[in-house]
């Protein structure tokens, strides 16, 4: 039986499709494969395939826990795949905006595959129900408002007339939720929108009530700002009406505010009244491009599941035609709070910072013990220290594996997704002999990459960042800056450490450093002679303030904490991701589509650590 | 007779290359994946998306399979096995294959979804690229055979496969196939890396279904056309015609499965610029070699 079962009855040929359906699961995955990766599942071992589009999916899976946005993004991708669906958690308990799991398991691989198992005798056996209910939540409500066609600034919640000018009033969708209304079992309607939990819809969820999205300010004094239409108290001129943030993006883009939060409402072909259609009427308000070519304006989401970018990254990007006009990103995934109370003992506080971090957990599990031991004066042993880095440099390989799988994935060069995803399980958690053993594999790997036809063309020259003081990790050795800070770690000088650097400063060069840092870790890893995951030392009732730097896979992370006896009172995390955020707007502008992706992968963000 | 012979064939084709490339993508060989994935999606439902435009929407998949169909019904399997033997079947191939660029247009719009617009777009500027470079070299392949009979082109490479008298075309007629049947590395308009499958992205169940039946048709037709035009069609020592031009198709149709792996999809301005630049010049070269050649040659 699944929640998600489509309707009708169990027999004859649908015992057969249901069959087939059983043997033929198809996973969306949320947050993400870069998770599900790192968690160490391999979803295509246990039997399912990773679609990217959730048109296309039987199942949705979640990997752990997620934060309230992504349940909410979640739900509304639920509500866009076809029925029968199905809802496999893994590694969560809390999932308020979903139905009930169909199928709950711990997370990790060998819970997976039993969880897959479950999964097809449920599709066997309740892939058609005759009583099947229809699965709703309020995100996924169009509210209907009025509007008068003259007057846009009268807004109303029930039809009537406008009492300015008396016209009767136009219905039009609010901004903020995302539409979703269903007529009946066979053909129910779903925003077309992928993945689209709309940024007007997180505009409308921050903290905003969705009845006063409009608010009236002075033309001259824009600090004037009430929910109420009247005079300027400064100087007696009328209120304009501005409406919410998400509206008002689209005012600037140029967009028309038609309600439509696509922007794209086959707009051009509602022009019943007009027998010829002249391009010079239709085009005439629109803003022009670089190119003076005028083209209508999308707002498109890309995310927070986009199968071409990291997990829980939502970037919203206003398109001319496929060219980046503007763009606005924001990470629903990250922004955890690090300390759960008020105060936490030490040894949970390492915990919770290694799982809040997924993407890297050995490099903040280690920034999190240095920084407790900085606090508590605690020396480490040398012998310590070099098996942590051991570790730290294994994460390294994994991270940068996972980064050309996901670079893989997104332009199309499946070889390379299969081989470093496989890799990457492989190296995760391996032992010192595993690891080193694997170094041909790897060299194999770099050899045909360094000889693969077309890849040049498409990461030279594009997302240039001249060397700044906010580039980190990678990025910044991209861009001929060698800041790195194992160089003033004493136990990499002990290993003759010396950073890799180039000089493209574009995409291309930071595919080389993550390229080049892979075997320059093997070699780092090999003269370690030691991987051991680093572990908190006792430090008993320890008081007092410490601080602690780690180059984690995508740049240094720094951590001030306060200890208390012995417990974490308060703590601050500077990360390399937060820094990259704020880069992308300029670094996409006036790209292609593809290009702008690529551009964004080889930040390789984790949203996860982002801090703001 | 012949057409349902000639349709059962395609079929059967179209089954081995959703294998082959099932295989290729995923590196797995399994014979009964398609099959069992063809079941799952017609017992799905098929969700009509919100605003869609509703014929664009319902038509889109039908005609991609349509225009496969149309373009499969002039190449020549055996000297017999053909469905008409038109007067100007090489011109036709490229005419029927002019709706594809239609079926995805429509498709890219019809769901008033922006990754599928911006795919169809994408197929557009694709067609701007490729389009030159199926008719050009076809050209020359008619100067050849001096007929526009697919069947009599087939005759015509009796003493020397066209792969070798021409191989200029060759190279181009092929790349331009993979473009149009928007294979990888030419997947710009299902790119699922950066529109999250396109065109195909708000498809599902029965459409879906269609829309993947049409492009294999697409896939296998375009194969079929290369190894008529190129390789000798159904010629060959030994085995019987049959046989060679089953045998030939499917070479043909695993090496443009298995090119497309290894690399990253095509930046659309490269697609373009490449094939104005350098593919147009080289096929007007080709034109002219072989004008040479048949002027020359006996």
């Amino acid at each position: 039986m699944i929640t998600g079962a489509r309707h009708g009855k169990l027999s004859g040929l649908r015992r057969l499709t249901a069959l087939a359906m059983a043997r033929d699961l198809r996973a969306f995955l949320v947050p993400g494969p870069d998770i599900a990766r790192a968690h160490g599942l391999d979803i295509e071992a246990a039997g399912m395939q990773i679609v990217a589009s959730p048109r296309h999916a039987s199942v949705l899976l979640v990997v752990g826990a997620i934060p309230p946005p992504l349940r909410e993004a979640a739900a509304v991708i639920y509500a866009q795949m076809m029925r029968p669906r199905a809802l496999f958690v893994l590694g969560s308990d809390e999932l308020d905006q979903l139905p009930e799991a169909d199928v709950r398991e711990n997370l990790s691989q060998q819970y997976l595959i039993k969880g897959v198992r479950r999964l097809r005798t449920a599709f066997a056996e309740g892939a058609f129900r005759s009583d099947v209910a229809d699965f709703d939540a309020p995100m996924l409500h169009a509210r209907i408002e009025y509007t008068c066609p003259m007057h846009p600034e009268v807004v109303r919640d029930e039809p009537g007339s406008c009492p300015k000018c008396g016209m009767n009033l136009v219905a039009r969708e609010a901004q903020a939720p995302a539409g979703h209304t269903h007529t009946d079992q066979q053909e129910m309607i779903v925003d077309a929108d992928m993945h689209a939990t709309s940024d007007q819809d997180h505009a409308g969820h921050h903290g905003m009530d969705h009845d006063t999205s409009a608010k009236y300010t002075c033309p001259m004094h824009p600090e004037v700002e009430q929910n109420e239409p009247g005079s300027c108290p400064k100087c007696g001129m009328n209120l304009e009406l501005r409406e919410s943030q998400g509206t008002k993006s689209h005012e600037d883009a140029g967009i028309n505010p038609d309600g439509d939060h696509s922007g794209m409402d086959h707009r051009l072909m509602d022009h019943g009244d007009t027998a010829f259609m002249s391009m010079i009427d239709v085009t005439k308000d629109l803003p022009r491009s670089s190119d003076g070519l005028p083209m209508d304006w999308i707002d498109v989401p890309f995310g927070p599941f986009f199968p071409g970018l990291p997990g829980g990254l939502l970037l919203t990007l206003t398109l001319d035609g496929d060219t980046v006009a503007g763009s606005s990103v924001q990470t629903l995934g990250g922004n955890e709070e690090l300390l759960q109370h008020s105060a936490m003992d030490s040894g949970s506080f390492i915990e919770r910072l290694a799982r809040v971090e997924s993407l890297a957990p050995v490099s903040y599990r280690l920034l999190a013990c240095r920084a407790t031991e900085n606090a508590a004066g605690v020396e480490v042993p040398a012998v310590t220290a070099c098996a942590r880095v051991g570790a730290l440099e294994r994460e390294r390989i994994a991270s940068h594996l996972g980064w050309l799988a996901l670079f893989g994935q997104q332009t199309g060069f499946d070889w390379l997704q299969r081989c470093a995803a496989s890799l990457q399980l492989k190296v995760q958690n391996a032992g010192i002999k595993q690891v080193l053993a694997l170094k041909p594999d790897m060299e194999f790997l770099i050899k045909r990459l360094q000889r693969t036809p077309l890849l040049k063309s498409r990461t030279a020259g594009i997302g240039r960042l001249a060397p700044n003081a906010a580039l980190h990790g990678p990025v910044a050795r991209a861009a001929g800056i060698s800041n790195d800070a194992r160089s003033t770690d004493p136990s990499y000088s002990a290993l003759r450490f010396t950073p890799v650097s180039r000089e493209g400063c574009d995409a291309q060069a930071r595919l080389q450093v993550r390229v080049e840092e892979i075997t320059h870790s093997l070699a780092l890893i090999a003269a370690a002679g030691v991987i051991e995951p680093p572990t908190p030392i006792n430090i008993g009732e320890a008081s007092g303030a410490g601080e602690a730097v780690v180059e984690t896979p995508r740049g240094v992370a720094r951590l001030r904490l306060t200890l208390e006896k012995g417990r974490v009172i308060a703590a601050q995390l500077e990360t390399p991701s937060t820094h990259h955020l704020a880069l992308i707007d300029p670094l996409i502008q006036q790209l292609a589509l593809g290009d702008a992706l690529v551009a964004i992968g080889s930040l390789d963000l984790a949203p996860w650590e982002v801090r703001q | 007779m012949t057409t349902a012979l000639v349709l059962l064939l395609l079929a059967a084709g179209a089954y081995l290359v959703a294998v082959l490339e099932a295989w290729t993508a995923s590196g797995r060989f399994r014979l009964a994946a398609p099959v069992v994935a063809g079941i799952a999606l017609l017992g799905r439902e098929s969700i009509v998306p919100r605003k869609p435009d509703r014929i664009f929407f319902e038509v889109a998949p039908v005609l991609l399979l349509l225009s496969a169909l149309l373009a499969a019904a002039v190449v020549p399997l055996t000297p017999d096995l053909i469905i008409t033997d038109l007067a100007t079947g090489a011109l036709f191939i490229n005419a029927a294959l002019v709706y594809v660029l239609v079926a995805l247009l429509m498709a890219g719009w019809g769901p008033n979804g922006a990754y599928a617009m911006i795919g169809g777009w994408r197929f557009l500027g694709q067609l701007i690229a490729y389009a030159m470079l199926i008719v050009m070299p076809i050209t020359a392949v008619v100067m050849r055979a001096e007929s526009l009979l697919t069947t009599q082109i087939v005759a015509s490479q009796a003493s020397l496969w066209n792969i070798i008298y021409q191989p200029l075309g060759f190279v181009l007629f092929f790349v331009a196939a993979m473009a149009l049947a928007f294979l990888p590395p030419f997947d710009l308009p299902t790119a699922k890396g950066e529109l999250a499958g396109g065109v195909e992205a708000e498809y599902g169940g029965v459409r879906l279904a269609v829309f993947r039946l049409g492009r294999l048709a697409l896939i296998i037709t375009l194969a079929a056309a290369t190894v008529v035009f190129y390789l000798g069609g159904w010629q060959g020592p030994w085995l019987p015609p049959w046989a060679w031009s089953a045998i030939k198709i499917l070479a043909v149709t695993a090496t443009m499965l298995l090119a497309g792996h290894a690399m990253p999809r095509i930046r659309e301005a490269d697609l373009l610029g490449w094939c104005w630049k350098l593919g147009i010049p080289l096929a007007l070269l080709n034109i002219f070699i072989v004008g040479i050649l048949v002027l020359a040659l006996p």
